[in-house]
């Protein structure tokens, strides 16, 4: 069934039921992806997917329900269910389905093309060949992958709002194995492209993912103690990816956010500025609508270390008497509206890599951390890291050393950067979001090594 | 589900371009989740997964399709994307399909998607009312009922036609505790391979007081020291340790491509004797139980290591081919949306000859992790971290004031020699596994160990 005949088959059900308020968001996509071990393609995959989610009002309380499976039978189910669910609910609903009206940005993230299927096998054996010739410590085990996924977004509700959009990422990623001094190391290397850009970001690919699982051969241990820090944007923007639940307004009115009644509060170090801009130069995918329809624009969530507003939806900005800033987000079509940032970044300062380098004397440059899901912690900001990455002397990155951690608190260490490199570091998007920061530079940091 | 000629006309159009095996795998799931936060239930939400994976093998070369449209005319069109993506279309296997059902050794009683509404709104309740009963400190208390009716059929061209019908029941409670100047969390995920009978035996009251109790206990931990020390791990969600530390290394997805530090050590020794280690996707109702694997092949219980000897890896029907050895019904996959591969079930390090209490009394200066967190791996280098949820510091041989923020990490190959003590009060505790093929639900576990020494990071 096509989108017009589930909409239809919809709409007659929730009138049979008496359904006035309700909200149709309905995803589709198509991914396809050539992957190659050891310069062979060895697979290839490719998924036709999708799925709507019916949110109605019933009696002054918001149901969900959501599906895969396109047939009219299940439209009529799908009402009877969210019915049901909005029944046992017991939250009243404060603002109802958004009703339209404002206006909306111009896109200005450029149109998906897909890369059609051949040209990923092609792009991806052009790339598993160039890792291995990168350098003859090149191992079996090293992988290439192309990937081309595209999806569409509609939304449709009863106060006549009726929304799409189009975006997706084509991108190639290369994991170089490599063996030297009886040691096996890996790194990866992950970058959107273009047809037209494919010879150059393969070699970039492949020189970065081979250089970095070679410098990490011969790691070294460093001493436990206070040092201080550079993180890597790369490394920055991931702390930033957990502990951005904590600007959500959604987590302050749940008190699970350590930033509850800081606004207009100085929470970061004067160099810190923190935006959330939807279409950010350079995105691929970028939303002028919310997932509750609104219009989305650019917002400074932090200003010279000043919060200025948390990230909020409809519902959270009515609760705290402040604007929606068009942050309501799905973790998946099926989930619950809920806020999420769009594309979160510290924005970059003024120092060049070598000066902030300069600055860190005797200290560690952090290009790795590992186990973010486990060892951070949203609700305090602590966090206790994996990490790995390159002692800093004389303004140079200097032997690799691995197997430590580094240890502190998020909130504390926003208030204490002391300075931020000058060039973003922006992540691939997951989801609708992504995150970015430049490299920044923390003082007295606690490292537990050897 | 899908019907046995249709299975076998999409396994044959799969085999049109040389493939030398093909397999369909269609699935029709009922996911449910109850919220409660701020003292009511905030959202309910359910949803209906359903679509079709087609996969063909020649050699180790593997394509994979998967589509949510299950009309005729999508599946064939999926069939021959697979055929089409492997080379040119020709005459197809023919396939003859044999249904064949596995025993159900994972009964539900209580079937969560056709169970009342309010009854599992009162589940999620309950379990937050007592975490706020524990403690006037408690100032929050979020819970979650997530519940899963998973039915998949599977076929391939070997003949094999098979269904399975899987139910899981999860509650988490995260409560956050106050002292009027800081806030500290805890939670309680406590889940099975049943339906909602689950929680006649773990009862909501008692998720709602562990997640308390941690999240109390933490107001007044202090910052864990750094540096290298012994280390003894508490029983159940303990078992992450060798879970990271081991057990991905151990899967074919990482072995049968050469990128694992186990590559090559079968019958060698790997551990301390004292260690024994198993995966058994058999045990009945547990959290990372199925009756039969992704692939249609019945779980088993596979000794890993016995006595600290390397026996066994786990082995899909792709490692199989690569590896030359014999698949362990370890194959997985989150849905259709993704192309199975080996995977742990229900892994666990198995008691051993220590008293518990002989194991904190060895300890002269160290920590004693009581409560884990999840962590993380690189099956290649075997190095890992997990992180510490309650810990305390153990001087002479007493467990002393209460730690937070510590973080373990180390190698695989090193900390398995370490492991010196294997204490006797076996459990489990679930997570849900991240890797190539999704997310999937795992049990790890273990008695109380001690590990001679390991870097904790802490302040």
């Amino acid at each position: 069934m096509n989108f017009e005949l589930i909409k239809a088959a919809l709409i007659k059900a929730l009138a049979e039921e008496g359904i006035t308020e309700y909200e149709i968001y309905y995803t589709s996509g198509s991914d396809n992806s050539v992957e190659t071990l050891n310069k062979e393609v060895c697979s290839s995959s490719s998924s036709v997917n999708g799925g709507l989610c019916l949110r109605l009002l019933k009696d002054g309380r918001m149901g969900y329900a959501s599906t895969q499976l396109m047939d009219e039978g299940e439209m009529g189910e799908l009402v009877i269910r969210a019915i049901e669910n909005a029944g046992a609910t017991e939250k009243p609903d404060t603002v109802g389905i958004y009703e339209g009206g404002e206006e909306y940005e111009e896109s200005r993230i450029p149109e998906f093309s897909p890369i059609a299927t051949a040209d990923l096998r092609r792009a991806a054996i052009e790339l598993g060949g160039s890792l291995f010739d990168a350098d003859e410590r090149v191992q079996n085990g090293t992988v290439s992958q192309a990937i081309s996924s595209g999806f569409d977004i509609r939304i449709v509700n009863s106060h006549g709002v009726d929304l799409a959009m189009s975006c997706g990422v084509n991108a190639l990623i290369g994991q170089a194995v490599v063996a030297d001094k009886g040691e096996m190391q890996e790194d990866y290397s992950f970058k959107e492209y273009s047809v037209a850009t494919e010879g150059e970001v393969i070699s970039e690919i492949a020189g970065e993912a081979v250089k970095d699982a070679l410098s990490k051969i011969g790691a070294g241990l460093v001493p436990s103690g206070k040092y201080s820090i550079v993180f890597s944007g790369k490394q920055m923007r991931s702390l930033m990816s957990v502990f951005s639940s904590a600007f959500s307004a959604k987590a302050v009115i749940d008190g699970m956010s350590p930033l509850k009644n800081k606004l207009g509060e100085s929470i970061a170090a004067p160099v810190v500025t923190i935006t959330d801009d939807p279409q950010r130069e350079g995105s691929s995918v970028g939303l002028t609508f919310d997932a509750e329809g609104v219009p989305t624009h650019r917002h400074e969530i932090v200003t010279e270390g000043v919060l200025n507003t948390f990230l909020h939806n409809r519902e959270t900005a009515k609760a705290m008497g402040a604007k929606t800033t068009a942050n309501a987000s799905k973790a998946g079509y099926a989930s619950p509206i809920g806020v999420r940032p769009h594309s979160f970044c510290i924005e970059p300062g003024e120092k060049t890599n070598e000066e902030l380098l300069l600055m860190a004397e005797g200290g560690v440059y952090v290009t790795e951390m590992k186990g973010l899901h486990a060892g951070a912690n949203p609700v305090t900001g602590d966090f206790s890291l994996e990490a790995a990455g390159f002692m800093i002397r004389d303004g140079k990155l200097c032997e690799a050393v691995k197997s430590f951690t580094v240890a502190g608190n998020f909130f504390e260490l926003l208030k204490s950067v002391a300075a931020l490199g000058n060039k973003l570091e922006r992540g691939v998007q997951t989801g609708f979001t992504a995150f970015g920061s430049p490299d920044v530079l923390v003082h007295e940091m606690s490292i537990a090594g050897k | 589900m899908l019907e046995k000629r249709l299975l076998e006309e999409i396994l044959g159009i799969a085999t049109s371009s040389g493939a030398d095996f093909a397999e369909v795998y269609c699935e029709y799931t009922r996911n449910g989740r109850i919220h409660y936060v701020n003292r009511r239930v905030e959202a309910i939400s359910d949803e209906t997964v359903s679509g079709v994976g087609i996969r063909a093998f020649r050699g180790t070369s593997t394509v994979y399709a998967s589509t949510a449209d299950i009309s005729r005319a999508g599946l064939i069109r999926c069939a021959r994307s697979v055929a089409e993506a492997m080379g040119e279309c020709g005459e197809g296997a023919r396939v003859m399909l044999t249904e064949r059902i596995f025993p159900n050794i994972h009964p539900a009683r209580i079937q969560p998607s056709t169970a009342d509404i309010r009854f599992k709104c009162d589940l999620v309740r309950l379990a937050c009312d007592s975490a706020y009963g524990y403690s006037d400190k408690i100032v929050q208390a979020a819970g979650n009922l997530i519940t899963v009716d998973h039915t998949i059929q599977i076929a391939n061209t070997e003949g094999l036609l098979t269904t399975d019908r899987h139910i899981r029941s999860r509650m988490s409670v995260e409560a956050i505790a106050t002292n009027g100047t800081e806030n500290q969390s805890g939670g309680c995920r406590p889940g099975r391979g049943m339906g909602l009978e689950f929680f006649e035996e773990y009862t909501p009251e008692m998720i709602g007081r562990e997640a308390a109790e941690e999240a109390v206990g933490n107001l007044d931990a202090v910052y864990c020291p750094a540096g290298q020390m012994p280390v003894a791990i508490e029983n159940g969600f303990g078992g992450v340790i060798f879970h990271e530390a081991c057990g991905h290394s151990l899967e074919a997805t990482s072995v049968g491509t050469g990128c694992s530090q186990m590559c090559g050590k079968l019958g060698q020794v790997i551990a301390n004797e004292k260690v024994t280690a198993i995966d058994d996707g058999t045990i009945p109702g547990a959290w990372g139980s199925v009756n039969i694997d992704d692939e249609g092949n019945p779980t088993q219980r596979n000794v890993l290591i016995e006595n600290g000897v390397l026996k066994s890896y786990m082995v899909d029907r792709l490692g199989s081919r690569r590896m030359g050895m014999p698949m362990t019904g370890n194959s997985r996959r989150e849905s259709y949306l993704y192309e199975p591969t080996s995977r742990m079930t229900n892994t666990f390090i198995d008691n051993g000859p220590d008293r518990n209490e002989d194991i904190i009394a060895s300890i002269e200066y160290g920590l004693y992790a009581k409560s884990m967190g999840g962590g993380s791996v690189n099956p290649l280098t075997g190095a890992f971290n997990f992180s510490v949820n309650e810990g305390y510091m153990v001087r002479n041989g007493k467990i002393c004031e209460r730690v937070r923020g510590a973080a373990l990490i180390g190698t695989g190959s090193e900390i398995l020699k370490d492991i010196d003590m294997v204490g006797q009060n076996l459990a489990t505790g679930q997570g849900m596994c991240g890797s190539s093929s999704g997310s999937v639900p795992t049990d790890v576990g273990q008695p109380l160990i001690r590990v001679s020494k390991i870097t904790v990071g802490g302040r």
